[in-house]
C-alpha cells in the first residue's frame, strides 16, 4: 500500500509542479514591469506630464486634443471596414475561435455609440464592458487602454461625436461555442486587465515616460508585436519578440541586435515611424503601412523621439531562428545568385525578371524608389517569407508621394507566388525561404478582404 | 518648377515633384515617342533610360530623377548600340503594331550596353518585362542578336 500511497504522493506534487508552470505561464507580468519598480500615480508625478496631447496642441479644442489622441491610439485601423467611412465599424476579424466584427463608434444613437456617455466611454476603454453591460472581446486592446487618462479617454469621445454620425449596423459575430459566451471574457479581464492607469517612474526621463505613454497606452503596440500566451494574453516575459496578425509578421522590436532593432539608430527608428520606411532597412506592408498611415504619420516629431526612447529600453530577447539581416546588394547580373538555388529556382527567376525587376532591380537596389529597394529589409531577410508572399498577394498601397506596388494575388497562382517568394529571400536575404503553393494558399486566405 | 537633361538638353517643367516623369515627357515636353501602358511597371512600354539604366518611366516621380540624364526613343539612335537595334529591328522586320516598341528598343540598348554578347538566359533577364500583344518575342530575340553580332 505505501507504493501506491508513494505513487499517488508522486503524482500530486507533479500535478503541484505542472499547475505552478501553467500558471507561471498563463500569468505573464505587465506592460511595464520589465522597467522595476517605483511607479508613481499620475497625480503624484513632479515632471511634465507624460499623457495628453504635445506641446504643440497645448491650446487646441477639446475635439482637435481628441483627433490627436484618436489617431494615436489607431483607433480608426479597426473601426474601418475595407473603403468603409472610417470610424462605423465592420472589419472583420477573423480568430481560431470565430469571426468578429468591429462595431461603429460613430456617434450614431442606434448602431454607434451615440447614446454612451463619458462614464460608459471610460468603462469600454478601461474594463472592457460594453454600455449595454456586454463583455467586449479582447480584440479590442482594452488591456493596453486601461493605461490611458481619463481626460485623454474623454478628448476621443468628444472627437468621436464631433464626426457626422453614421448609420451602419455590424454584422452580427460568429464565435464559436463557448467562445461567444461573452460572460467569460470577465475571468480574462480578471487576469489580464490590470484596470490600472499609466503610472510614469520618476527615475526615468519625462521622454521616456511620455514614450512609454505612447508605446504602451495609446499605440498598443504590443497587440501585434508581442506574442500571446494560450489564453491569447501578452506574453510579456517575451515582450515585443513578435507577433502574427492576419498572417503579416509583426517583427522583433526588442533591444535584441540581430533580431530587433538593436543596431538601428535612433533617426532609423523615428524615420521607419514616420514613414514606413528606412534607407537600407526596408519598408512597412500590410498592418504596419496602415499603423503609419493612420497613426504614427500623423504624431508630432517630438513624440516619435519619444517613443523610440523608449523603445530602447526594451529588454532584448534573442531569437535563434532569425539570422542577422544581410545587408550588401546582391549581384548587378542575373546569373550570379549568393545562396543555393532555392525550391522552384527556375520558375521564381521568370517570374522576377518579368514583373519585379523593374523596380526592385537585380541587386535590389531599386532605380525607382528607395522605398523599393529590398536589401537590408527584415522582410527578405525572414526565412518564413510570409510578408513577401503577403506582399506580392496583395501589394504595398501607400498615399502619395510614396510609391505603391501593385498587388498580384489574382495575376499569378500559389505556386508562381511561392516561387518568386523563394527566388527574392534567396536573392536578397540571409536565407533562403522554402515556401510551398500550399503556405501560399493559407495566406492568401488571410489577405482576402 | 523641376529640371532634368533630357536627351542633352535642360528642360524645365512646372510640375510637381511627384508627377511621373512619363507624363513630363508626353505631356509637356511633347516627347510623345514613349508610351503609356499599364502604369504600374509591368509592361515595359513606357522604358526610357535614366544614368544609362532602363526605367520605367510610369512610376518614376520626377522628382527622383535629379542630376541624372534622361534619354528617350528620340535620341537612342545617336548612340552607338541605339542605333544598331534600330538598324536590326529595321533588317528584320520586328515591329509589328508597334505600340511597345519604343520600351523594346530602350531595353534592347541598355541589354547591349551592359552585355555586348547576350545568350538567351542575358535576353530573358532584361527583356521579360516588356510585354508586346502582337507577339513579336521571337523577331525580338533574333534582332537582338543580330546587333550583337554586327560589331
Amino acid at each position: 500500500m505505501t507504493g501506491r500511497r508513494r505513487l499517488l504522493a508522486g503524482a500530486a506534487a507533479a500535478l503541484v509542479a505542472l499547475g505552478g508552470a501553467l500558471a507561471w505561464w498563463m500569468l505573464p507580468p505587465r506592460a511595464m514591469d520589465f522597467a522595476g519598480d517605483g511607479a508613481v500615480a499620475l497625480a503624484d508625478y513632479r515632471g511634465p506630464s507624460p499623457v495628453g496631447v504635445p506641446a504643440e496642441l497645448a491650446g487646441a479644442s477639446l475635439v482637435a486634443r481628441g483627433k490627436y489622441l484618436t489617431e494615436a491610439a489607431d483607433c480608426e485601423a479597426c473601426h474601418t471596414a475595407t473603403g468603409g467611412t472610417p470610424y462605423a465599424g465592420g472589419r472583420a476579424f477573423i480568430t481560431p475561435f470565430g469571426t468578429l466584427y468591429a462595431p461603429n463608434i460613430t456617434a450614431d444613437v442606434e448602431t454607434g455609440i451615440g447614446a454612451w456617455s463619458d462614464a460608459d466611454f471610460l468603462r469600454a476603454l478601461h474594463k472592457g464592458i460594453a454600455r449595454n453591460g456586454q463583455r467586449l472581446y479582447p480584440a479590442f486592446p482594452y488591456e493596453s487602454y486601461t493605461l490611458i487618462a481619463d481626460e485623454d479617454v474623454k478628448a476621443i469621445r468628444a472627437y468621436l461625436f464631433s464626426l457626422p454620425p453614421r448609420h451602419a449596423p455590424s454584422p452580427p459575430n460568429r464565435m464559436k461555442f463557448p467562445f461567444d459566451q461573452r460572460w467569460l471574457m470577465g475571468f480574462w479581464s480578471l487576469f489580464y486587465n490590470s484596470d490600472r492607469r499609466f503610472a510614469p517612474l520618476p527615475e526615468r526621463s519625462p521622454q521616456w515616460n511620455r514614450g512609454a505613454y505612447l508605446v504602451e497606452a495609446l499605440g498598443h503596440c504590443g497587440d501585434c508585436h508581442t506574442p500571446r500566451n494560450l489564453a491569447q494574453a501578452l506574453d510579456n516575459r517575451r515582450k515585443f519578440a513578435g507577433g502574427v496578425v492576419d498572417g503579416w509578421r509583426a517583427y522583433n522590436i526588442t533591444q535584441d541586435r540581430t533580431a530587433g532593432l538593436g543596431d538601428w539608430t535612433d533617426a532609423q527608428i523615428a524615420d521607419y515611424l514616420r514613414r514606413g520606411h528606412t534607407v537600407g532597412r526596408g519598408s512597412a506592408g500590410g498592418p504596419m503601412a496602415e499603423a503609419i498611415d493612420l497613426s504614427l504619420s500623423k504624431l508630432s516629431p517630438g513624440d516619435i523621439d519619444a517613443m523610440v526612447a523608449y523603445l530602447r529600453a526594451i529588454p532584448p530577447v534573442r531569437d535563434r531562428r532569425q539570422a542577422a539581416v544581410k545587408t550588401a546588394p546582391a549581384a548587378d547580373s542575373h546569373r550570379t545568385m549568393a545562396t543555393a538555388a532555392p525550391l522552384g529556382a527556375a520558375l521564381g527567376k521568370q517570374m522576377f525578371e518579368g514583373a519585379c525587376v523593374s523596380c526592385h532591380g537585380w541587386s535590389g537596389q531599386s532605380l525607382i524608389t528607395p522605398d523599393a529597394t529590398l536589401v537590408g529589409a527584415r522582410s527578405v531577410n525572414d526565412a518564413a517569407a510570409a510578408n513577401v508572399a503577403l506582399a506580392v498577394l496583395s501589394g504595398v498601397q501607400r498615399p502619395a508621394p510614396s510609391l505603391s506596388m501593385p498587388a498580384f494575388a489574382r495575376a499569378y497562382s500559389d505556386a508562381e507566388i511561392a516561387a518568386v517568394s523563394n527566388y527574392v529571400t534567396a536573392r536578397f536575404g540571409a536565407k533562403a525561404s522554402s515556401l510551398t503553393a500550399k503556405d501560399v494558399a493559407k495566406l492568401r486566405a488571410q489577405s482576402a478582404p | 518648377m523641376m529640371t532634368i537633361k533630357v536627351n542633352g538638353e535642360i528642360k524645365h517643367a512646372d510640375v510637381t515633384a511627384d508627377t511621373p516623369l512619363l507624363w513630363v515627357l508626353r505631356d509637356v515636353l511633347g516627347l510623345t515617342g514613349t508610351k503609356f501602358g499599364c502604369g504600374v511597371a509591368q509592361c515595359g512600354v513606357c522604358t526610357v533610360h535614366v544614368a544609362g539604366k532602363p526605367v520605367r518611366s510610369c512610376v518614376l516621380p520626377i522628382g527622383a530623377v535629379g542630376q541624372r540624364e534622361v534619354v528617350t526613343i528620340e535620341a537612342i539612335g545617336e548612340q552607338p548600340n541605339g542605333a544598331k537595334i534600330q538598324k536590326a529591328w529595321l533588317d528584320l522586320e520586328v515591329i509589328q503594331c508597334g505600340y511597345c516598341q519604343s520600351g523594346q528598343i530602350m531595353a534592347a540598348t541598355a541589354l547591349l550596353n551592359q552585355t555586348p554578347v547576350p545568350d538567351d538566359s542575358d535576353i530573358d533577364a532584361a527583356m521579360a518585362g516588356n510585354l508586346c500583344r502582337c507577339g513579336t518575342y521571337v523577331r525580338v530575340r533574333q534582332a537582338i542578336k543580330h546587333a550583337a553580332a554586327e560589331v
